[in-house]
């Protein structure tokens, strides 16, 4: 039991750096750089429902000489990112207003990957495979409140890692135009020429549909987590590992060392996933070994919530 | 575990279902049509320099059982002759044709030929030297998306470069707005202009999008990785902008100097002579550095600056190339070399300044952009230094918005004029808006122009904008300050003349209407005519339209080479410095006089 106390806590640490980590790196894109959003903000039809609630042109959009709602409403959603980057810290399971901040920070994430969707004209797996990044929270809440164990909070961490699987996989197999960086980073970390880089990529698209189709079988997930978290955390790697250098100021880390920060859900979800799922498959293990003895009968002697 | 499985396979199934619908989204509107053998030849581009013809034929892709062998034949005396074959490249299904000791003293008929079926002709035009006038026609931003009118038929364009009966086409870059499919949208381009190109010598310059990429730094090669591009270098994999700049490139003229840059992507900058017209054809986006993690952030996007009151020199950075050491060795020779020719024009992507203020759909104030050619200043300077020395003409695109410019670098209007033509359909808006109103404008003349500070602080002097509606511009392409340029090069009179035309007007009508503040003639002398220069004394020449060259006689720095107009030329120079004068009938190699000074006597040159 003592185990087991030391093991949760464990688990809902992975979870709480994941969600403070993705707040955090989204929260310098926010107030550093900008938000995502022109998609959404820069349109004709933002401006008509602007202007139906009374809302004048220059109101909107600002003079040049000063902001309009659309500026200033910019730098509130970063502030709202950064208190939700504080939430992940110092939320407990018995703030129930903690928990409904988080979850709200969810729904900007929500927000966020819709622009995303938006910008990149109407991609679905932009928007899908967003779904680790905009369950985090979710997951944070849900082991908060019911238990790093519960069958709630690991349904919403599978459903994390399947969407950001399925989504990078889409795009890395070519379903859909895989955006050039993706060939850019192999090429650059790896030094390889286009063809390889392609093979490599398609294989990568490959794993990842594995692993989606793999977590629902007990048999190999737990191996396939690991996997996943592997590449999650490649992949999160890959923007700082290509794109800093010496010569730039601060090295570059202002450019790039956030983009692997705000993906952390892609490599601690699965993680969180595989350390449950071994301890699990350990015990049940051991219970085997146990069993004849202790329970001739063939009835587990302890039943999990997973 | 049940719901689990469910999402799952839901979401497999939507990505599958979706895949499926975006690629019949896209064939609405950018499709690879199937086409009979017949028809396998979609157009063909061409150019004519120095007695070579070079030409590419753009193919559909030809079926694997189908030989890849693609010939031209020009008819001569009545009989159709092959002139060369080659093999279709698969990778965009080009055939570029070469033939050397081209006669361009007469026009010829051409055809392309590929198996027994497919055919496409059009007409090698003779060189226009006997012309007084080389039209050219420029265009940029070819936006195919119909939600501003980018689904709009071409055939306005293709009537009206007929009726002008345009010498040269000039695209200046964003033929192609798919950031994935440059192919299918180059077919679709040729669909849309080749009944226009497939008669004259047209240049495209391949710009960001066609490059696919929203901006483009391209760094000699770089691999670019950051969203958005700004860290430098190309983001797509040098095989697709290999693919691009074939299909858009492999008919100019051979380049100045073909080593290849980083990836192995090549270069393609050069020059073509046709008409007594010596266009320099520009690479301003290949070698330039990119922004980020170079310049201190001064706003939202590493290439964007905001705060009006950042210091301009804190971006102009050691080390920052606008366009290079190898293509300003070029323009410096190009301005000295006036063989054949009576004018000069440099052809670019983009403007020397920041063209604009106001950037969007909406009211988006940018202070300075560094995806214009206004940054790095120091590069931007240096171009322009070197352009000047040949009194070039200067005709770009890039802007989405309509303007004409005079540089200045040391003071206003001491540098080249520069034509930035209107989208071919805007995709996004800008407006030239400064603060506060220019400087010294003309009678009459819009707030907007005259003598002002770019976002660089570099010295500009607006002439003309043609700023779109202010508030949401709606679908409409005039609204949205869509359009073209005309070009008029007087090679007798040295007169340029500025067209720039809304779209859908028919401009041989005497009511149709230009953009506010075309047309506009300027003199090919006013391209290196700075306020505070005087004058030489007057020379008077043996032969009409000798070569004359000033050199600073202290430093012996060239000043500038040109064509001068008729038997006399008084040279203009800065006061106080002392210059070399040279002079001769193609190539300036006779001393005129050793020492001469603003207020200079006149002289009588004997060059025969």
């Amino acid at each position: 039991m003592v185990n087991d106390a030391k093991l949760d806590k464990g688990l809902l640490l992975i979870l709480r750096i994941g969600a403070f980590l993705c707040f955090a790196g989204w929260t310098w894109a926010h107030l550093y750089w900008q938000g995502p959003y022109g998609a959404i903000l820069w349109h004709d039809s933002m401006y008509e429902l602007a202007s139906n609630l009374g809302v004048s042109w220059e109101e909107f959009v600002g003079t040049g000489a000063n902001d309009g709602f659309v500026q200033k409403g910019l730098s509130v959603i970063g502030w709202l990112y950064l208190a939700c980057t504080i939430l992940c810290l110092t939320i407990r399971k018995q703030s129930q207003l903690q928990m409904m901040g988080l979850l709200a920070g969810g729904g900007l994430l929500v927000i966020l990957s819709y622009a995303k969707y938006l910008g990149a004209q109407q991609q679905l797996p932009m928007f899908v495979e967003h779904g680790g990044q905009m369950l985090m929270p979710v997951v944070l809440v849900l082991a908060l409140r019911l238990g790093v164990r519960h069958r709630l909070t690991v349904a919403a961490a599978m459903a994390a890692t399947i969407t950001t699987f399925i989504g990078h996989g889409a795009y890395a197999l070519g379903l859909w135009p895989t955006p050039p960086n993706f060939f850019g980073m192999i090429t650059v970390i790896l030094g390889v020429e286009y063809g390889t880089a392609k093979a490599i990529l398609h294989m990568a698209g490959l794993f990842d549909i594995i692993v989606c189709l793999g977590i629902l079988i007990p048999r190999i997930r737990r191996s396939l987590m690991l996997y996943a978290a592997i590449w999650g955390l490649l992949t999160a790697l890959a923007r700082p590992v290509a794109g800093m250098s010496w010569d730039l100021n601060y090295w570059g880390a202002d450019q790039f060392l956030h983009e692997a920060l705000l993906r952390a859900p892609h490599c601690l979800i699965p993680l969180y996933l595989f350390v449950l799922w071994k301890q699990r498959d350990e015990v049940s293990a051991k219970d085997r070994t146990q069993l004849p003895s202790l329970a001739p009968t063939g009835v587990p002697t302890t039943a999990r919530s997973v | 575990m049940k719901l689990l499985k469910l999402l799952n396979l839901f979401c497999i199934a939507l990505l599958l279902a979706s895949a499926v619908e975006a690629q019949n989204k896209k064939r609405a509107v950018l499709t690879i049509p199937e086409v009979e053998n017949q028809d396998i030849i979609c157009f063909a581009l061409y150019t004519v320099h120095d007695k070579t013809l070079k030409l590419t034929a753009q193919l559909y892709p030809i079926p694997s059982d189908m030989t890849k062998t693609v010939r031209l034949e020009v008819k001569k005396g009545g009989e159709w002759v092959e002139v060369d074959r080659t093999d279709a490249i698969e990778a965009g299904w080009t055939a570029p044709f070469r033939v050397e000791n081209w006669d361009d003293s007469q026009a010829y008929e051409y055809r392309v030929l590929h198996g027994t079926e497919a055919s496409y002709g059009g007409i090698i035009r003779k060189n226009p030297v006997d012309k007084d006038e080389v039209v050219v026609a420029g265009f940029t931003g070819n936006s195919i998306h119909p939600v501003h009118g980018g689904d709009i038929s071409r055939q306005d364009i293709i009537d009206n470069v007929k009726a002008v009966d345009a010498d040269v086409l000039f695209f200046s870059g964003d033929q192609v707005y798919d950031h994935f499919k440059h192919y299918a949208a180059w077919l679709k381009f040729g669909r849309d202009f080749g009944e226009i190109i497939k008669d004259r010598p047209t240049i495209c310059l391949p710009d960001d999008h066609d490059a696919g990429q929203a901006n483009l730094w391209g760094e000699s090669g770089k691999v670019s990785t950051l969203k958005g591009a700004s860290d430098g270098g190309y983001a797509m994999p040098a095989e697709y902008v290999k693919e691009v700049e074939r299909a858009q490139t492999s008919h100019l003229p051979d380049p100045i100097d073909p080593h290849t840059i980083g990836q192995g992507i090549g270069v393609y900058f050069t020059n073509l002579n046709w008409g007594n017209v010596d266009f320099a054809i520009l690479e301003d986006r290949k070698f330039k550095t990119g922004p980020a993690g170079r310049v201190p952030k001064q706003g939202p996007r590493p290439d964007h600056i905001l705060n009006p009151d950042y210091d301009p020199a804190s971006v102009d950075i050691d080390g920052a190339v606008l366009l290079g050491e190898r293509q300003l060795k070029f323009i410096d020779e190009w301005t000295q070399d006036w063989s054949e020719a009576d004018m000069k024009v440099a052809l670019s992507a983009t403007i020397f300044c920041g063209g604009a203020h106001i950037h969007g759909s909406a009211n988006g104030r940018l202070h300075a952009d560094m995806d214009s050619n206004g940054w790095p200043q120091s590069g931007r300077n240096r171009a322009l230094e070197a352009l000047r020395k040949g009194f070039t003409f200067h005709y770009a695109g890039d802007q989405h918005l309509a303007t004409i410019f005079q540089h200045g670098i040391d003071e206003y209007r001491d540098a080249i004029w520069s034509f930035c033509v209107p989208s071919i359909a805007n995709l996004y808006l800008r407006w030239w808006e400064p603060l506060e109103p220019g400087l010294n404008r003309e009678p009459g003349a819009p707030e907007y122009t005259g003598d002002s500070l770019d976002g660089f602080s570099n010295k500009v002097t607006n002439f003309a904008a043609a700023n779109p509606d202010k508030e949401p511009a709606g679908n409409v392409l005039n609204t949205r300050s869509a359009g073209f340029g005309i070009v008029r090069l007087n090679t007798s009179s040295r007169e340029i003349t500025m067209e720039c035309w809304p779209r859908n007007v028919d401009i041989t009508d005497p009511s149709a209407q230009q953009y506010e503040g075309w047309p506009r003639t300027i003199s090919q002398f006013d391209n290196y005519n700075p306020p505070s220069w005087g004058s030489l004394g007057k020379l008077t020449f043996d032969v009409e339209n000798p070569v004359v060259q000033l050199v600073d006689a202290k430093t012996d720095e060239i000043l500038y080479t040109v064509r001068a107009s008729g038997k006399s030329f008084t040279p203009g120079a800065p006061k106080g410095r002392a210059f070399v004068v040279k002079a001769g009938t193609d190539v300036p190699d006779q001393l005129v006089s050793k020492n001469s000074k603003v207020g200079s006597k006149a002289k009588k040159v004997t060059l025969k």
